[in-house]
């Protein structure tokens, strides 16, 4: 009874040994360089379709600007409405219409201008230049 | 066109009087908006050294601000 446990446990513990040599003995580095290898493209592939840049064409912010511009009841002279007209200058509006004209492009292109920068957009090009720099503007 | 601190100011308060308005109803919010423009032109015609004057316009602008933009208030005329 004794002899038949003593052999057992010593049969299991040979076994284990054999393993666990067999898996330090097994070569570590190429089998997770091939693991990596299987998956890792994959991965790119679906990042890559979700990061895919819509960024925005100068002409087309531009576009929406005038068109924004061509609906407020406060210009002027819609005739001299251009991609580099001066709001003050050129449509006739005041500081406060130029406040309101600013806040509708935020609103247009679904952004927050803050003070400082608002202040310094007076003319759609500036506007336009703006819009471009802005990185999460759509 | 430079402007000076005061007339900064002045925008600044009146570009927080349009982003209040905008978390207004839908149709109240054009009533808030024309509200705030009547205010700031009643005094349109001050001249812009009358520094004394502005500032205090000013302080009942913000005051004014404060408790229209309670959500308490939800329409003007």
């Amino acid at each position: 009874m004794f002899r038949t446990a003593l052999l057992r446990s010593a049969r299991r513990a040979t076994s284990q040994a054999a393993r666990s040599s067999g898996a330090i003995a097994r070569p570590v580095v190429p089998s997770s360089f091939i693991t990596k290898s299987r998956f890792a493209p994959s991965a790119f592939q679906a990042a890559r379709c979700y990061s895919a840049a819509a960024g925005l064409s100068k002409p087309e912010v531009e576009g929406r600007i005038v068109d924004l511009l061509k609906n407020f009841d406060k210009v002027s002279d819609p005739s001299k409405l251009s991609p580099t007209s001066h709001f003050s200058n050129d449509l006739g509006l005041d500081s406060l219409d130029t406040v309101e004209v600013v806040m509708a492009i935020e609103e247009e292109f679904s952004i927050e201008i803050p003070d400082k920068e608002a202040d310094a957009i007076h003319s759609v090009d500036k506007a336009v230049e703006y819009i471009l720099a802005q990185p999460d503007a759509h | 066109m430079r402007l000076s601190g005061l007339q900064r100011d002045v925008l600044s308060l009146y570009r927080k009087c349009l982003r209040e308005s905008r978390k207004k109803d839908a149709i109240a919010r054009p009533h808030f908006e024309s509200f705030a423009r009547q205010e700031f032109e009643k005094s349109i015609g001050l001249d812009k050294k009358d520094f004394s004057t502005i500032e205090f316009l000013l302080r009942k602008g913000h005051r004014q601000l404060e408790m229209y933009s309670s959500p308490g208030i939800k329409d003007i005329r």
